[in-house]
């Protein structure tokens, strides 16, 4: 269970403060699947990044598995904008980061994610060397490693093609189901959002507060896409974004 | 081999623009007062013993003023590059202390330590020490912040930042910096190694043959020209090695 109460990030300090986040409150139970959605740079992802612990809110708390969250946690694994790959190390490196720092995950895990993602024959390859779909599948065999039972994206597929894009959505769905983690996933993509969240959190512009809240339970198959209820679903959240 | 025959044909056209100064030079002056480079290449074969000391003395000079710079003003760099507080300390005392002539302290130095080899090695290590410092200081300032949060969110500690972020993100930059800074480097070692009289170095023998034997004064500057290519190339050597990734084939992979 994730629960975030009250929460307001500041950035800056004294008369430069900046406020990103204003009072946001919600509740993830574990294994479910939540979009945030808002327009650019309205704040979401400081909220994202207070969830994984690299930035404490300025009132409020944010509590996951009963613990309230103060620094990065060992089950809680990051997506970054782009991949965040280091291109210095190599796929293989890369894949292992958390091994690498923590020395205590079990290698055989990166392996098998890297394998079960196509890239084990590139494990030595540096980063410059890859189609940017096959970066974003690092990324994510990098998150997948330690096993996590929170996976945070933080607009994992910007700046992709349509189709490499749709490809990659379709293998969070599937990974999500195969592995079970909660999945908060920050996008300014309507379409990524009623794909991927079972819940949709709908933010303003800076500070971010929430200005609608959109079930979608039905999602969860890779051929959503072509139901009735994903378009309604569009046009649901285009009208709460004022599109 | 196509980047060996290029380094021919640079050499071939230096020796020949260093042969034409040289009949213009002594025609001018009608006396010999610019020795040729078949002179000067003659007298290194000549001479190539003593030479050969001379040059084992300023490379291993400017290696341990290499390492030491490198040892000092790489961390000290990165540190006042990531951590605001210290920058705002340590670097007006750089920028007031990097524009002092270095040399004007070799007298000094003297004083202090002598006139062996370790004054020598003193003077090219501060000459590199800011070079590196503030390339160092630069590099880790425009480091891209997700590199940064990336491996944060990972959990790493803050000295496991500096040594999988910080570090190989700046170390292309710092070795070119050393890199050209090379020259200076030798530069510097030539003044101290004429200061000090009857020591070794080729700085000294360029010195002692230049009035009356400037056959062989040139031979030890083509020795010096070397010696500074030699460093060059172990540089970039060392750069290929340490920093792979940069050189790899930007064609992505399907």
């Amino acid at each position: 269970m994730i629960n975030v109460d009250a929460v307001t990030i500041d950035h800056g300090q004294g008369e430069q403060t900046v406020r990103a986040v204003e009072n946001v409150s919600f509740r993830l139970e574990k294994g479910k699947s939540l979009a945030l959605i808002g327009p650019s740079g309205c704040g979401k992802t400081s909220l994202l990044f207070a969830l994984s612990g690299l930035l404490a809110p300025r009132t409020g708390k944010i509590m996951i598995e009963g613990e309230e969250v103060k620094r990065p946690r060992r089950d809680v694994a990051l997506i970054l904008q782009n991949a965040g790959l280091l291109p210095w190390k190599t796929v293989w490196q890369n894949a292992n980061l958390s091994l690498l720092l923590n020395g205590d995950f079990p290698q055989q895990n990166a392996a098998k994610v890297l394998a079960h993602l196509g890239l084990d024959n590139v494990m030595s390859r540096f980063p410059a060397e890859l189609s940017e779909g096959m970066k974003r599948r690092v990324g994510i065999a990098r998150a997948l490693s330690t096993s996590p039972s929170v996976l945070l994206m933080d607009e994992p597929l910007a700046s992709l093609d349509t189709l490499t894009r749709e490809k990659i959505q379709d293998l969070f769905l599937n990974l999500w189901h195969e592995h079970g983690f909660s999945m908060i996933l920050v996008t300014h993509n309507i379409e990524e959002a009623a794909f991927l969240g079972q819940r949709i959190i709908v933010f303003t512009e800076r500070p971010a507060r929430i200005s609608a809240t959109i079930d979608n339970p039905q999602m969860g198959s890779l051929d959503y896409r072509d139901d009735p209820t994903f378009q309604r679903v569009m046009s649901q959240l285009r009208e709460a974004l004022e599109v | 081999m196509k980047r060996i025959l290029t380094y021919v044909i640079s050499i071939a056209a230096l020796f020949f623009v260093w042969e034409m100064a040289s009949i213009a030079v002594n025609a001018i002056n009608q006396a010999p007062l610019l020795p040729g480079p078949f002179d000067a290449l003659s007298q290194v074969v000549k001479n190539a013993a003593e030479l050969q000391r001379n040059f084992a003395a300023s490379a291993w000079r400017l290696i341990l003023a290499i390492l030491i710079s490198l040892a000092t003003a790489m961390p000290l760099g990165l540190l006042i590059g990531r951590e605001p507080t210290l920058d705002r300390f340590l670097s007006p005392i750089i920028y007031i202390t990097y524009p002092i002539p270095q040399v004007a302290l070799i007298l000094f130095l003297f004083l202090v330590l002598g006139t062996g080899s370790a004054t020598k090695v003193v003077m090219v290590t501060l000459a590199l020490f800011y070079q590196i410092l503030v390339s160092a200081r630069g590099a880790a300032k425009n480091i891209d912040e997700e590199y940064v949060t990336s491996v944060l969110s990972a959990g790493a500690t803050r000295w496991q930042v500096y040594r999988h972020v910080i570090l190989p993100a700046s170390l292309p930059q710092i070795l070119t910096s050393l890199r050209v800074s090379i020259g200076l480097g030798i530069a510097f070692l030539y003044i101290a190694e004429t200061r000090a009289a009857l020591g070794t170095g080729l700085g000294s023998f360029i010195n002692k043959y230049m009035l009356f034997r400037r056959d062989k004064a040139f031979a030890g500057i083509v020795a010096m020209a070397i010696l500074g290519l030699l460093l060059y190339i172990g540089v970039d050597l060392i750069e290929r090695i340490l920093c792979r990734w940069k050189y790899v084939k930007r064609r992505p992979l399907k």
